[in-house]
C-alpha cells in the first residue's frame, strides 16, 4: 500500500517525471497535512520534497507537519454533513486563521476531505485562497515531451 | 439526526465488554487531568477554549460509558453521541503531547462503536454504509457508471496525449491505483490527471472494475464489522488482479 505523495515523490526524485516550477512562480503556495497523511501516515517529508519541485514561493503554516492541526473536515465529519456542518466550520477557524497568516493565495493538499473543507473554510472565513491538490497543480506543470503531445491535425478531427 | 431513541442496554454492555482490552482500560484509567492536551485541540481553540472540548474531557464521556454498562439511558447516550461524532475527528495531535501517549482517537473510535451498538449514527455515514455493502464504494456508483467514467476520463485525456490509456483490470500489472468513490461522482478529472501522471511516469498500472474505493467511511462511523468488509474489497481487487503494489489517491 502506498499512498500518492510517496509515490508522486518517488516519481520526480527518479526522474520519470519533471516539472516546471515556474507555473506557479508568482504565486505563495502552501500546503496542508492532511492527519492521516503526514501524522498518521508519516507522508509529511515525501510532500516535502515534491513542494522543492512545484513551488518558488511556499510559506509553511505554523505548526506543520506532524504537529499540524486537523483543518476539522477529518473522521468522517464532511461525509456527515446535516447537523454536524456548523460544528465543522467553526471547529475550523484555528486552521482559517492558519492560512491567512501564511499569506498563500494557494493552499494545496492530497485529501479529499481537507479539500472539501478548506473550500468551506475559504469561503465562510473570507480567505480567498485556491484550494488545489497535487495532481490538479501537475497538470499545468507538468513538461510533456513534444513528441507525445497531439499533433496539430489530431487536435482537429 | 437520532435516528432511534430507544437505548438497549443488553447490547450496550455487549458492546462495552466486546471493545474492553488492557490497553483501552489503561488509558482511561491513567489520565491525569493534566491538561496539556487542552491547546493541542482545535475544537477547544476554535470554540473560546469550552472546558467540554478538551481531549481528556471528551475521553472521560468514554470512561463513564465503560462504568455504565447497561446503566445507560437516552440522555446519556445522546451526550455520548454528539462527543465523540461532533466534537472530535480522531486526528491524533493531543496524544502527541499526551506524556502518557493516550490515544484518544481510538477512545473516540471505541465511543463511536459503542453508538453503533443502538444504532445511533449519523444518517449519512449511515447511507454509505449501505452503499458499500450494495454497490462496493460509498457513493452509489454502479459498475456501468465506474466504466463509463474511466471510458469518457480516458477519452479526454487522448485528446491532448494520443497515446495514454487507462487500463482496466490488467493483471500482474505493477500497480493497482484505486480512488475516493467522490472522484467518479463530483471530480472526474482526478481520475485523467492520475492516468496523464501515470503515462508520463512510464508506469505499468490498472483501475480494478470492483473494489475500487479506497474510503473507509465505516471506520470511521465505527462499524468495524462494515469497515472490514470495506478493506477486504480493496485487498480482493489486488489479489485478483496480481498487483505488486496499491496506491490510493490524494
Amino acid at each position: 500500500m502506498v499512498h500518492s505523495v510517496t509515490l508522486f515523490a518517488e516519481y520526480l526524485r527518479e526522474g520519470r517525471l519533471k516539472l516546471d516550477k515556474s507555473v506557479f512562480g508568482d504565486q505563495r503556495c502552501t500546503y496542508q497535512d492532511p492527519c492521516n497523511v503526514s501524522r498518521n501516515g508519516g507522508c509529511g517529508k515525501d510532500a516535502r520534497e515534491i513542494i522543492q519541485y512545484l513551488c518558488e514561493d511556499f510559506v509553511e503554516m505554523e505548526p506543520h507537519g506532524d504537529y499540524n492541526f486537523c483543518c476539522g473536515g477529518g473522521g468522517g465529519a464532511i461525509p456527515m454533513a446535516g447537523a454536524f456542518r456548523d460544528r465543522r466550520i467553526r471547529s475550523g477557524k484555528v486552521k482559517a486563521d492558519e492560512i491567512r497568516a501564511t499569506g498563500a493565495s494557494i493552499c494545496f493538499t492530497p485529501c479529499h476531505n481537507c479539500y472539501d473543507q478548506i473550500r468551506d473554510l475559504s469561503k465562510e472565513y473570507e480567505l480567498g485562497i485556491k484550494v488545489l491538490s497535487f495532481k490538479e497543480m501537475f497538470e499545468e506543470a507538468l513538461i510533456i515531451p513534444e513528441e507525445l503531445k497531439a499533433k496539430e491535425e489530431d487536435e482537429e478531427e | 439526526m437520532a435516528e432511534k431513541v430507544a437505548v438497549d442496554p443488553q447490547a450496550f454492555k455487549k458492546a462495552v465488554d466486546d471493545r474492553t482490552n488492557a490497553r483501552l482500560k489503561m488509558w482511561l484509567e491513567i489520565c491525569a487531568h493534566c491538561g496539556l492536551c487542552a491547546d493541542t485541540c482545535h475544537f477547544y481553540l476554535s470554540n473560546d477554549r469550552d472546558p467540554k472540548l478538551i481531549p481528556a474531557i471528551k475521553g472521560k464521556k468514554v470512561l463513564e460509558a465503560f462504568k455504565k454498562k447497561d446503566k445507560i439511558d437516552e440522555a446519556f447516550l445522546e451526550e455520548l453521541y454528539w462527543t465523540v461524532y461532533g466534537d472530535c475527528t480522531m486526528c491524533r495531535r493531543c496524544t502527541m503531547f499526551c506524556p502518557f501517549g493516550i490515544d484518544i482517537a481510538t477512545i473516540t473510535s471505541t465511543g463511536r462503536g459503542l453508538c453503533v451498538s443502538q444504532g445511533k449514527v449519523p444518517e449519512n455515514l449511515v447511507k454509505t454504509i449501505e452503499s458499500y455493502y450494495e454497490y462496493g464504494n460509498q457513493m452509489e456508483v454502479s459498475e456501468e457508471d465506474w466504466i463509463d467514467t474511466l471510458q469518457w476520463m480516458e477519452e479526454e485525456l487522448q485528446e491532448e496525449l494520443p497515446g495514454a490509456t487507462i487500463p482496466i483490470d490488467k493483471k500482474g500489472a505493477n500497480l493497482l491505483y484505486t480512488v475516493n468513490a467522490r472522484e467518479p461522482k463530483f471530480y472526474p478529472m482526478d481520475i485523467s490527471q492520475a492516468a496523464m501522471v501515470f503515462y508520463l511516469a512510464g508506469e505499468d498500472w490498472t483501475m480494478s472494475s470492483k473494489g475500487w474505493d479506497d474510503t473507509n467511511l465505516a471506520m470511521f462511523a465505527g462499524d468495524l464489522k462494515a469497515a472490514g468488509y470495506v478493506s477486504q474489497l480493496v485487498r480482493d481487487a489486488a489479489e485478483e488482479l496480481e498487483v505488486k503494489r496499491v496506491a490510493i489517491t490524494e
